[in-house]
């Protein structure tokens, strides 16, 4: 009898001792390694300090990551990053920072898509606090060496909630054997533009005249820089007013490029596909952020590397204004913890010596100091770094409308997009969604 | 008495409450958090702020989604449209394969075994490959349509193909485990009714529509009902393969779900829909079961 | 619609042309998937595709060396096993109880847990393990794949247990044995093929979750599900690299399939064969 009773209560132990088990091996999962034996004698100030880093992918953050090592054994912290695709980054970011415990230290952000959002939240640390402190932050960062429009984007409600790391403009990358073969002229005008998309166009043979992104959403960044250039803009006077005349004839050149020079397929690219077409020899223009030129430069990644031209966006009825935005930015969650350290690694993610390797690596700053120095630049295409330049200086400092819900504005214009592609409905469609935004404006407002 | 003897009469007594009485802590404890903190979200506006907290709006969320709300009906739609198509499609192919696997050949185990990968193999890894088999200008499935002589398709790219492309490659993954159960179902028919049949001379179509089919229904019934579950909340498919685009094209209510929280941070809005999409799955559940019993007696 | 029906060879042709019109459509993907793993990005852009062609292992070095693939793949196991052994120990018992007290609500209670949309369960899953310290460990990502692993087990283990002939409980209890300890020594072991199946089907589940891994995973425990979608956006559709990193996530689990056939054919017949 006994026998049997010790049995059925060692099964229920059994099972308490699993369930206990199981929340208690969570020692089990620290694969990081034990901290450096102390073999150097100066005092590390932020030793056995842990910060955790969300980024995205992003060449910039390649480079950069090959260099953390050397911070931290310099600092004595440990920085464990975690890099996710964009979406997810801000799935995840939006999960963490809602939840406002403390897991998030550092993590990049797109100032021009989510910073008004999240300054709302009550997610981003003043920055201003430390730039200000002569004790945190070193002598030599020179916070004013950033360009201005990079450091306005990043200044919010007075509060300083990111530093820009990635900046970027549209540029047209062309295939230069085949303008030259087909003795076609670089485009300068939007009719030019869409003279040589339809010489080059050669769908039978499955190469066509231009790729861009065809997707609604993305596509929107992309179709800024021809409103600009066509005298229009996103909002005037506290008004959408993507209905507009000059909004209507950029979103008719930006459909009918795509739509009647594009591949097939285009309402569902992204940049990586465009990018892709164009740097597998399948199309003869590409328009599209500067920042991304590796994609088709680099031959790992490219067959035509050695044929790519770089041209100034070209001009519409207004010249040419292409975009010039930070696109990326390094913020410190207001729920961190440990911002003293946290602020250390963005002030050296950021600093003069990092600046040039990473851009150096292929990644155009925010630093006038870096685009002065010829070391950062040397590996550069002459033709792009003079586009690159040019765009600057005529360029607008946003790409999409600066409201807060970016999310929702870009999928409405979104899909003006994509009725200008399809070649349907464009006014009415332009019409309705202006009178929805409006609708989204207001309620913002309120 | 020990206190053994009596601790395990007392077990033995409730035996149904202490064993059961785990699993079911552990799903009110995982489960009913997020269920409560969804429902009180759904009667709120909040952006997720940490400085302004949400703000009490009653069913606002739920009237606007369901009177104002396009976009929602829309997806609502395509949701049905999505489990439908998937549905017959699998259900029909599933009940052909089964009926021809149900007759002994060499190597028929091998078989079944390889119609087992593609229910089994990792969805998002699927989705990548069939993405790179959609692609329109290097894709396979283009290729084999030149190939026929059929012209090209822009798959995935357009609006009216999109949803169709994702239904097929749940078709895909969903078949053979619909092939599978219905198998055996079959197997485990008793074979006098087919023996009537056919000393009676019944074709074989006839042998199918008057008599597997109808002792088959059981099984089918209870299959539907699994598969309609998943199908309904596909999310990981199409999260990696559209996104919900092109232009919305297959935004079910989970993507719409998930749009509405993470890319539009309206989080009352979004646990409203979600609130109301919980709703529509278990009414369907309740419903299929309802009507699966009704055709068994 | 037997073997005793005259056989005609026509028949016989169409049958089997028809069988293996539908293996090739569904081993394709995998066949495209494999083929596409082992080719540069040129060949894999190129139409007509080539059949032939000299393989390069090169996508592979890079998932391999690009990322700490074999760490992902430990993550993936651990999560995968340890959801599953938890999942049994307390489903098992729930699924003896209410199969044996015939408590179908309380059986359609735990089966809700898989008609929640699984996004409810996100931001609130990770308030509470963020305030417990616990995001980024196994037992968290452990606890949110039980959900997913236990309801099933109940699902397959209830027709199961019902199978079991009364008889032979009471003969134990006869024998003066509590019921809970002729449900270990005698209920348990018979019903190893049970268990074998609901473990199989369940461990899949797990490994192949994405949304909650997504979510609860980070540097320490990050899935490969959850890695695979990370790769997608390096810099631009690497579709070698993307297909190798497919082929490394999907094999465990297509091996583990083929191993265990029959167990799973069983499983996912359970519920639906009985009626």
């Amino acid at each position: 009898m006994t026998r049997l009773h010790r049995s059925s209560a060692t099964a229920l132990t059994a099972v308490l001792l699993a369930g206990l088990a199981l929340t208690g091996c969570a020692g089990r999962t620290e694969p990081t390694k034990a901290p450096a034996p102390a073999t150097e004698t100066a005092k590390k100030p932020f030793e056995g300090v842990t910060l955790r880093f969300l980024g995205a992918q992003h060449p910039w953050f390649d480079t950069l990551k090959k260099e953390i090592p050397a911070f931290e054994a310099e600092t004595g912290m440990k920085v464990n990053t975690e890099v996710l695709a964009e979406g997810n980054l801000t799935q995840k970011l939006t999960v963490e920072l809602t939840a406002g415990t403390g897991t998030i230290d550092v993590f990049m952000q797109r100032p021009l898509q989510e910073a008004k959002q999240f300054e709302k939240n009550g997610w981003y640390a003043d920055l201003n606090p430390f730039l200000k402190d002569a004790k945190k932050t070193k002598s030599d960062y020179d916070f004013n060496d950033f360009f201005q429009g990079t450091r306005e984007v990043e200044t919010l409600n007075g509060h300083v909630v990111g530093v820009p790391i990635v900046t970027e403009q549209q540029i047209v990358y062309y295939r230069k054997d085949l303008f030259a073969a087909k003795n076609v002229k670089v485009p300068t005008t939007m009719a030019e533009l869409e003279a040589a998309a339809k010489a080059l166009n050669d769908p039978k043979s499955d190469f066509y005249g231009i790729v861009m992104r065809g997707q609604g959403n993305p596509a929107v960044t992309q179709y800024s820089s021809f409103l600009y250039s066509m005298g229009g803009d996103f909002v005037k006077d506290g008004k959408f007013v993507i209905d507009s005349p000059e909004a209507l004839k950029a979103f008719q050149i930006y459909g009918d490029l795509l739509g009647k020079y594009g591949p097939p397929g285009v309402l569902n690219m992204h940049w990586q596909q465009a990018s892709g077409l164009f740097a597998q020899g399948k199309a003869a223009m590409w328009v599209d952020a500067n920042s991304l030129y590796l994609n088709v430069a680099d031959p790992a990644k490219s067959t035509v590397s050695d044929k790519v031209g770089y041209a100034m966006f070209p001009a519409g009825d207004k010249g040419a204004l292409p975009y010039s935005v930070t696109s990326w930015g390094l913020s410190i969650a207001k729920s961190s913890k440990q911002q003293d350290a946290a602020w250390a690694f963005v002030q050296w993610a950021t600093s003069k010596a990092i600046t040039t390797k990473t851009q150096a690596a292929g990644n155009p700053s925010a630093r006038t100091s870096v685009w002065a120095n010829a070391d950062a630049n040397k590996g550069w295409p002459a033709e792009w770094v003079t586009v690159a330049k040019k765009s600057g200086e005529a360029g607008k400092s946003t790409d999409r409308p600066l409201v807060i819900n970016v999310g929702k504005a870009r999928d409405l214009i979104g899909e003006v997009i994509t009725a200008a592609i399809n070649g349907k409905d464009l006014a009415a469609t332009a019409k309705d969604r202006n009178v929805k935004l409006n609708a989204l404006l207001a309620d913002e407002n309120k | 008495m020990s206190w053994f003897n009596r601790s395990s009469r007392w077990i033995e007594r409730n035996l149904k409450w202490v064993f059961t009485a785990p699993a079911l802590l552990f799903i009110l404890l995982m489960m009913a958090f997020p269920i409560l903190y969804t429902g009180w979200i759904s009667l709120t506006e909040w952006s997720m702020s940490a400085v302004e907290p949400a703000t009490f709006i009653g069913l606002q969320n739920y009237v606007n989604l369901l009177a104002h709300d396009h976009r929602f009906w829309l997806s609502v739609w395509r949701t049905f449209e999505f489990t439908g198509l998937a549905l017959l499609g699998e259900t029909v192919l599933g009940l052909l394969l089964a009926v021809m696997l149900n007759r002994d050949f060499p190597g028929k185990n091998l078989l079944k075994t390889l119609f087992l990968l593609p229910m089994v193999a990792t969805p998002v890894a699927i989705g990548m490959v069939w993405l790179l088999m959609y692609e329109p200008t290097i894709g396979f499935m283009n290729h084999l349509l030149k190939v026929l002589h059929i012209p090209p398709q822009p798959w995935l790219a357009s609006e009216a193909g999109a949803l169709p492309s994702l239904v097929l490659v749940d078709i895909w993954q969903w078949t053979p485990m619909m092939a599978l159960i219905l198998l055996a179902g079959l197997v485990s028919m008793s074979s006098d009714p087919f023996e009537a049949a056919e000393v009676d001379g019944a074709t074989l179509w006839q042998v199918f529509w008057h008599v597997t089919l109808p002792m088959l229904r059981p099984t089918i019934g209870i299959a539907v009902i699994l598969r309609s579950i998943d199908a309904l909340k596909t999310f990981d498919i199409i999260y990696a393969m559209t996104q919900g685009g092109p232009n919305y094209a297959t935004e079910t209510l989970n993507l719409y779900g998930y749009n509405l929280g993470f890319g539009y941070f309206q989080m009352g809005a979004a646990s409203s829909l979600l609130m109301i999409f919980f709703a529509i799955v278990l009414g369907i559940v309740i419903f299929l079961n309802w009507a699966r019993r009704g055709v068994l007696s | 619609m037997n073997a005793r029906r005259r056989v005609r060879p026509l028949w016989n042709l169409l049958y089997f042309g028809l069988l293996a019109f539908f293996f090739v459509l569904f081993m394709f993907p995998f066949v495209w998937m494999l083929l596409s793993s082992f080719k540069t990005q040129v060949q894999i852009m190129h139409m007509p595709p080539d059949w032939i062609f000299t393989p390069t292992f090169k996508n592979y070095t890079d998932v391999l060396e690009g990322q700490d693939f074999i760490w992902y793949i430990i993550n993936s196991f651990t999560i995968a096993a340890g959801s599953t052994l938890a999942g049994l120990v307390l489903g098992l018992p729930a699924a003896y109880g209410i199969a044996r007290a015939k408590m179908h609500s309380l059986g359609f209670t735990i089966l809700v847990a898989r008609i929640v949309p699984g996004i409810t369960f996100l931001i609130p899953w990770f308030m509470l393990f963020s305030r417990m310290g616990m995001v980024d460990t196994l037992p968290a990502v452990i606890l949110s794949h039980m959900l997913v692993t236990m309801p099933f087990i109940v699902w397959v283990m209830i027709p199961f247990f019902e199978g079991i002939p009364g008889d032979l409980i009471e003969a134990a209890r006869v024998d003066g044995c509590t019921e809970q300890y002729a449900f270990v020594r005698i209920v348990l072991p018979i019903s190893g093929p049970g268990i074998i199946t609901g473990s199989i089907l369940a461990f899949v589940f797990s490994w192949n979750n994405f949304m909650f891994s997504a979510i609860l995973t980070g540097v320490h425990t990050k899935t490969l599900p959850v890695a695979i979608m990370t790769f997608l956006s390096y810099s631009e559709v690497n579709w070698g690299g993307l297909m190798a990193a497919a082929v490394l996530i999907t094999v465990p689990v297509l091996i583990l399939a083929m191993a265990t056939q029959k167990y799973i054919v069983r499983g996912l017949t359970a519920g639906a064969v009985k009626g």
